[in-house]
């Protein structure tokens, strides 16, 4: 009896865990650009992971990547509320940045310096690796939330327009202009930085 | 068609500039403190024991149910399991009781004030100086008719 009634559950235990490791950096990283704060940044992953455990364990694994989602951005926004500077944050949220006449030269250009530097990363030194970790990481944290939750939802975990807006609560195409208005951004930013050819 | 390639450009480097900075940005979270991954690695771990609690506890709770109802336990615990059950249905059927006991009784009150009352009006007519079979007349109807505007 208890063979039949573990044998679920381990499984379920171990899907759980896997994606919990594979998504724990990734979404303590996301809550450390939003509140800026490393132990502020563990509480909400910790707790959006245990609101996870807690009330979808039952759930298939497929859907845990856009259930955590929404846990770690409602987590996110109730770790503002009890800070009490939503009103900040909703000023942040719609601060769209009018000026969208970045040359695709400007994108261009830093996309090579970026690859290029990628693939000369081996003869870097790791002061020099580490600096422009820190400058790109930099440019990221100062994007405007709902850009930075857009680029983020999108090419880093790798979700689709439509599962993006259903995160971000807005529509598909307000997902495709934050995304192309972070990335022209961050192209801009890095490019001012020094990263560019 | 010209406008159509210029877009489908601008979304491959878009998206390759987006890689890019991702592929950095997977470096930089490979490269956390240690403190850092030893916390999330307790938070995942403490996550893990809340969901391996939550089965458990239906399954503890299940088969701890079924043999009490079964009577598979002692008298003693069936005896304790049973007397909420009456105490219960005791308290709910009460208030019913009182109720239709309320209902005989005010039914038995107004059936006596109702024969009281003919009793006594019966008294009355038996008991004037007309006899009874006198309102049985016509006659004396009418000269009742005839007579009550003017009494007043």
């Amino acid at each position: 009896m208890g063979r039949l009634g573990a044998a679920p559950a381990l499984a379920t235990e171990k899907e759980l865990s896997d994606f919990l490791k594979s998504v724990e950096r990734r979404a303590y990283k996301r809550t450390l650009y939003a509140v800026r704060d490393g132990d502020a940044a563990m509480d909400v992953v910790q707790d959006s992971m245990i609101r996870l455990a807690e009330k979808y364990v039952d759930r298939p694994v497929s859907e845990y990547p856009m259930l955590f989602q929404r846990i770690l951005s409602n987590a996110t926004m109730d770790w503002f509320r009890r800070q009490k500077v939503r009103n900040a944050v909703m000023t942040n949220m719609s601060d769209f940045d009018p000026g969208n006449e970045d040359g695709e030269f400007d994108l261009l250009e830093t996309l090579q310096a970026l690859e290029g530097s990628s693939a000369a990363e081996s003869a870097a030194d790791q002061v020099s690796r580490s600096q422009i970790l820190r400058l790109i990481d930099d440019a990221v944290a100062k994007l405007p939330d709902r850009q930075r939750e857009a680029f983020l939802l999108r090419y880093w975990e790798e979700f689709d327009v439509a599962e993006t807006a259903a995160v971000m609560g807005c529509s598909e195409g307000s997902v495709k202009t934050h995304c192309s208005r972070a990335v022209h951004a961050l192209a801009k930013a890095l490019q001012a930085k020094g990263i560019s050819p | 068609m010209n406008f159509r390639r210029h877009l489908t450009e601008d979304d491959t480097l878009e998206a390759r500039m987006g890689g890019a900075v991702v592929a950095r940005l997977n470096q930089s979270a490979a490269s956390l403190p240690h403190d850092v991954s030893e916390r999330l690695r307790a938070g995942r771990e403490q996550a893990l024991a809340r969901a391996r609690l939550k089965p458990a506890v239906a399954a503890r709770l299940a088969p701890a149910a079924t043999p009490l109802l079964a009577g598979r336990t002692s008298q003693a615990a069936l005896l304790m399991a049973g007397a909420p059950s009456w105490r219960v249905k005791l308290a709910s059927g009460l208030p019913l009781l009182v109720l239709i006991a309320g209902l005989v009784l005010i039914e038995h009150w107004n059936t006596q004030q109702q024969v009281h009352a003919a009793a006594e009006i019966d008294a009355l007519l038996l008991a004037d100086d007309l006899p009874p079979a006198a309102y049985a007349d016509p006659g004396f109807g009418e000269f009742l008719r005839s007579a009550s505007p003017e009494q007043p």
